[in-house]
C-alpha cells in the first residue's frame, strides 16, 4: 500500500466522522437546547436528563447556554409578589331575580296569547258562530211547534219581529259575553304586564346601583 | 340552609375548612365562602395581572373583574386546581386588557418599573439604583414577550407553579407549557443579556 493511498484511506474515514460530528452534534445541540429549561425545573424523565447531564459535560456551548437559562431563572425569582393594594372580596351578592319573576313573564306571556286567541278567534266569528247556529235551529224548531199560525198577517209579522227581537238579543248576549272575557283578559295583562315591568325596573335598578358601588369601591374608572 | 350556615361559621373560624368545601359551598351560592377563596388567592391574582399588565391600577381592575367572573362563573368550576381555575380566569381578564390597549395605542407605552425584592438600607445607593435598574429591564423585558410566552414564564418562574398546573391554567398541552417557557426564557436571556452575565 502506498503512502498516497494511505493518506486518502485516512481523510475519507475521518472525513466522514468529522462530517457526522459536524451535523450530528448540530442536531443534538438543537434537540438539547429544547430540554434545557425543563432540565432547569426538574420536569424530565430520567433517560432525557442523562442524556442533557452527559451532553453538556462534554459540549461547552450547551453548558454556557443552560447556565445562562439558570442566571435568567435566578433574576425572575427575584421579582417579589406584591401586596395587593386591597382586599377584593366580592361585596354584595349579585342581584338574584326575584323568585316569582319568571312565574310572572310566564303567566304574562300566557294571558297575551290567550286574549290574542280569543280576540282572534272573535275577529274570525269562530267563537260566535255558536249563537247564531242556536238561532236559526231555534227558528226552526218554532216553525215546527207551530204548524197551523193565526190568520192575521201582522199578528205573524209581530211574532216574526219577535222572535228576531229575541235572537238578535240573546247573539248580542253571546257577543257581550266574550266581550267580557276580552276584557277581563286585557286587565288581566295589563295588570301582569305591569307587575312584570315594575320588577324587571326594580332589578336593572339594582344592577345599576351595585355596578356604581363597584366604581365606588374601586376608587378609580375604569376607561 | 341559611340557619345551618349561619351555625357552622364560627367553627369554621377557629377550623378553617378545606378548599374543596369552601368551593362546593361557594357554589351552591354562599358569599362568605367564596370570599374566604378570594382571601386566600388574591395576592396571587393580583400579582398574576401586575406582572400581566405591568400597570397598578389595571391590574386592581382587572383582579376584581377576575374575581367577578370566577364567581359568577363558579358553576362551571369542574374540580382540579382551582387555583389554577382561577388563574386561567385572571389570564383570560388580562388578555382582554391588552386586546383593549391594542385599540388605544397611545396608552401602551407607560409601563411602570417594577420593584425587586432588596433591602434598601443593606445596600450602598449605588447598589440599589442598579437593582431598580434591573428591575426595570425585567419589567421591560417580560413586557416585550408574546402574552402565551409571557403568561407562562410569569406562571413558572414568579408565581412557582408546576408544569401540569400551567397547562391546565392556559388550557394548553403539556407539550406546549414547556416549549413556551423555554422559547420565553431564551427571549429574556437574549433581551436581560448584560444583566444574565453580571449575574452569572
Amino acid at each position: 500500500m502506498t503512502s498516497s493511498e494511505n493518506t486518502w484511506n485516512f481523510l475519507s474515514s475521518h472525513f466522514v466522522i468529522i462530517v457526522r460530528d459536524m451535523f450530528g452534534r448540530k442536531s443534538e445541540c438543537q434537540q438539547l437546547r429544547a430540554m434545557l429549561s425543563p432540565y432547569i425545573d426538574g420536569e424530565l424523565g430520567s433517560p432525557e436528563k442523562t442524556r442533557v447531564e452527559r451532553h453538556i459535560e462534554e459540549c461547552d456551548a450547551c453548558r454556557r447556554e443552560l447556565e445562562a437559562l439558570r442566571a435568567t431563572v435566578g433574576l425572575l425569582r427575584r421579582v417579589p409578589q406584591v401586596a395587593p393594594p386591597r382586599s377584593f372580596t366580592v361585596a354584595a351578592r349579585a342581584p338574584r331575580r326575584h323568585p316569582a319573576w319568571g312565574a310572572m313573564r310566564a303567566a304574562t306571556a300566557v294571558a297575551v296569547l290567550v286574549l290574542a286567541f280569543v280576540f282572534i278567534g272573535d275577529a274570525l266569528n269562530f267563537i260566535g258562530a255558536g249563537p247564531v247556529e242556536d238561532k236559526s235551529t231555534r227558528q226552526q224548531a218554532a216553525a215546527t211547534e207551530t204548524p197551523v199560525p193565526e190568520p192575521a198577517g201582522g199578528l205573524l209579522g209581530e211574532g216574526g219581529v219577535n222572535e228576531d227581537d229575541l235572537a238578535v238579543d240573546e247573539d248580542w248576549g253571546g257577543t257581550r259575553s266574550l266581550r267580557n272575557v276580552e276584557l277581563g283578559l286585557a286587565g288581566v295583562v295589563v295588570v301582569l304586564g305591569g307587575a312584570t315591568a315594575v320588577m324587571w325596573l326594580r332589578l336593572r335598578r339594582e344592577r345599576e346601583k351595585e355596578a356604581e358601588a363597584l366604581v365606588r369601591e374601586k376608587g378609580g374608572t375604569r376607561e | 340552609m341559611t340557619v345551618c350556615l349561619e351555625q357552622e361559621r364560627p367553627s369554621a373560624r377557629m377550623w378553617p375548612m378545606q378548599e374543596s368545601e369552601l368551593v362546593e359551598r361557594a357554589k351552591r351560592g354562599d358569599l362568605d365562602c367564596f370570599n374566604q377563596l378570594v382571601e386566600a388567592y388574591q395576592r396571587q391574582v393580583y400579582n398574576l395581572c401586575l406582572r400581566m399588565l405591568s400597570r397598578p391600577h389595571d391590574a386592581e381592575d382587572v383582579t376584581q373583574i377576575a374575581f367577578i367572573s370566577a364567581f359568577k362563573g363558579l358553576g362551571k368550576f369542574r374540580g382540579g386546581s382551582f387555583r389554577a381555575w382561577l388563574f386561567r380566569i385572571a389570564a383570560n381578564a388580562c388578555r382582554d386588557e391588552l386586546r383593549l390597549r391594542l385599540r388605544r395605542p397611545a396608552a401602551s407605552l407607560d409601563a411602570i418599573p417594577l420593584d425587586l425584592e432588596v433591602d434598601r438600607r443593606a445596600l450602598s445607593p449605588e447598589d440599589y439604583a442598579a437593582s431598580q435598574e434591573l428591575g426595570q429591564a425585567i419589567g421591560a423585558a417580560l413586557a416585550a414577550l408574546p402574552a402565551d410566552q409571557r403568561l407562562a414564564v410569569i406562571l413558572r418562574d414568579i408565581m412557582g407553579l408546576e408544569y401540569a398546573e400551567i397547562a391546565q391554567a392556559t388550557a394548553s398541552s403539556l407539550g406546549t407549557v414547556k416549549s413556551r417557557i423555554s422559547r420565553g426564557r431564551e427571549r429574556l436571556r437574549d433581551l436581560l443579556r448584560e444583566h444574565v452575565e453580571l449575574s452569572q
